[in-house]
């Protein structure tokens, strides 16, 4: 069972899966959309990632094994009760790292890659970050087998939650049964989660359970009246997969190099992404706040809001 | 999914080559599957419709990423693949990028004084995700520019 490779077994249904979607949005039997570069680009980032992880997995492997050692409990790799448990866990350290990587500039970095693309289609899926090893949130799933869960059984459990999200990378599948909603994440919630809308910005952060954003406050559901516009705050200009997964390690560092104090130098490298010493920028909060704002000046409903079309400009000249 | 060359104990140097191997395999195999599934994506050709921007279009564009900033003036670059906006003393400039844009704001000096040769405005951007901004004029700077 230690060598169970979910991501690997699954590679040939992840083609598969994406030619289907191509021929079925070829045939225009459903939505999908499909840009030749950006296609490449996604599927570039993935296969660059692959090789990337080589270069951190050795270590990272290593720490497990010895956090294991030190383990408080001895949980069995055979119980069911046990594979329930690690599922549960396993999604919630999911989340929270998600969080932190859409929260906090470091993490941001290393994770922007994934959301860069301005389509959603099972490609995007593939569009992974490069320096996600560097990054360490690998740290955040040590704890459970500092628990006792086994590093294969951890492992195993990451990639069936990598797995499960490769299916909702997609606009073909509209909305799941109810139920399914409610519980799980679907296509739907992540599609919001990749909206760069000043509604959907930071929402939907789940893995496999959509009930942890319920839980903590982060749920968005996505609104008809509201299509989701993909990408990120500032789109970017490039299809070069080197541009796409270094550019904000760049941009942290050059911001570096203006900080006037230690507390700007923390704040750009564990701040918000989008914070800056000088106000010139705005973080996701900010530009939630400012559209919630502007939503309320002009007393309409947001759902109302959603079906006019885009604001015009206002006849001021603030920065943005 | 090439953690799996991972795993505890040593190898000996027949193993590490098996390895080396099956890496190569593998990433070659990776490799032919990003260009038959790009070649598929063109041959589809279910991109994002993209007839080129009007002002109405750009100005919903540039309003979606500068909500709060008002556009002086707005120059639509030939074939509707770009557009730039004077907004006071700054410059709002919307790229092509596949089938969708993206938008930057610079100083105004900056977009003016950038190099116009064979129809062409190259402006440098200085930005790793957005190194420059080409947009095809008959002019520049334009005959209707505000003073």
């Amino acid at each position: 069972m230690d060598d169970i490779d979910p991501v690997g077994l699954a590679v040939p249904f992840f083609i598969l899966a994406i030619v289907l979607e191509l021929l079925l949005g070829r045939l225009g039997w459903v939505r999908a959309r499909y840009e030749p570069k950006d296609t490449f680009t996604s599927l570039a980032m993935g296969l660059g990632s692959s090789v990337a992880g080589l270069a951190t997995a050795g270590a990272i492997f290593a720490a497990s094994l010895w956090v294991y050692q030190h383990r408080l409990f001895d949980i069995p790799m055979t119980a069911v009760w046990a594979w329930v448990l690690i599922f549960l866990l396993e999604d919630k350290t999911y989340y929270w790292f998600h969080r932190l990587s859409h929260e906090r500039r470091f993490w941001w970095a290393s994770h922007i890659n994934h959301h860069t693309s301005q389509h959603y289609n099972l490609s995007t899926a593939l569009r992974q970050t490069w320096t996600g090893g560097v990054a360490g949130t690998w740290l955040l799933w040590l704890p459970l087998s500092l628990i006792g869960f086994p590093p294969a059984m951890v492992a195993i459990q990451k990639g069936v939650s990598l797995v499960y999200q490769f299916w909702i990378h997609t606009e073909a599948i509209g909305k799941m049964p109810r139920w399914f909603e409610a519980v799980f994440n679907t296509p739907s919630h992540h599609r919001v989660h990749h909206a760069r809308n000043p509604r959907y910005l930071d929402r939907n952060y789940a893995g496999i359970l959509i009930i942890w954003d319920r839980m903590f406050g982060t749920f968005q559901v996505e609104l008809e009246t509201e299509p989701c516009r993909y990408g990120v705050v500032k789109n970017l200009a490039t299809f070069n997969p080197l541009r796409v997964a270094f550019h904000e390690w760049t941009a942290m560092g050059r911001d570096l190099l203006k900080a006037r104090s230690l507390r700007d130098f923390a704040l750009y490298v564990i701040g918000p992404p989008g914070w800056s010493h000088d106000g010139s920028r705005e973080t996701s909060r900010q530009i939630r706040a400012r559209w919630a704002a502007a939503q309320g000046k002009e007393s309409v409903s947001p759902e109302a809001k959603a079906e006019t079309a885009p604001t015009p400009a206002a006849h001021s000249n603030s920065p943005a | 999914m090439l953690d799996r060359a991972f795993s505890p104990g040593d190898r000996g140097w027949g193993e590490e080559s098996a390895v080396d191997k099956a890496f190569l395999i593998q990433f070659t195999g990776s490799m032919a599957a990003v260009a038959v599934l790009v070649g598929l994506a063109a041959w589809a050709r279910i991109g994002r419709p993209s007839p080129g921007l009007d002002e109405a279009r750009a100005r919903d564009l540039l309003a979606e990423d500068f909500p709060d900033w008002r556009v002086d003036q707005l120059w639509i670059a030939r074939e509707g693949r770009g557009a730039l906006a004077r907004s006071g003393a700054c410059a709002l400039v919307l790229i092509q990028v596949g089938d969708g844009y993206a938008a930057r704001r610079l100083s105004w000096c900056q977009a003016s004084s950038a190099m116009f040769r064979n129809g062409l405005l190259d402006i440098r951007l200085d930005e790793m995700a957005a190194p420059r901004a080409v947009l095809a004029f008959d002019n520049w700077p334009p005959k209707d520019l505000a003073a």
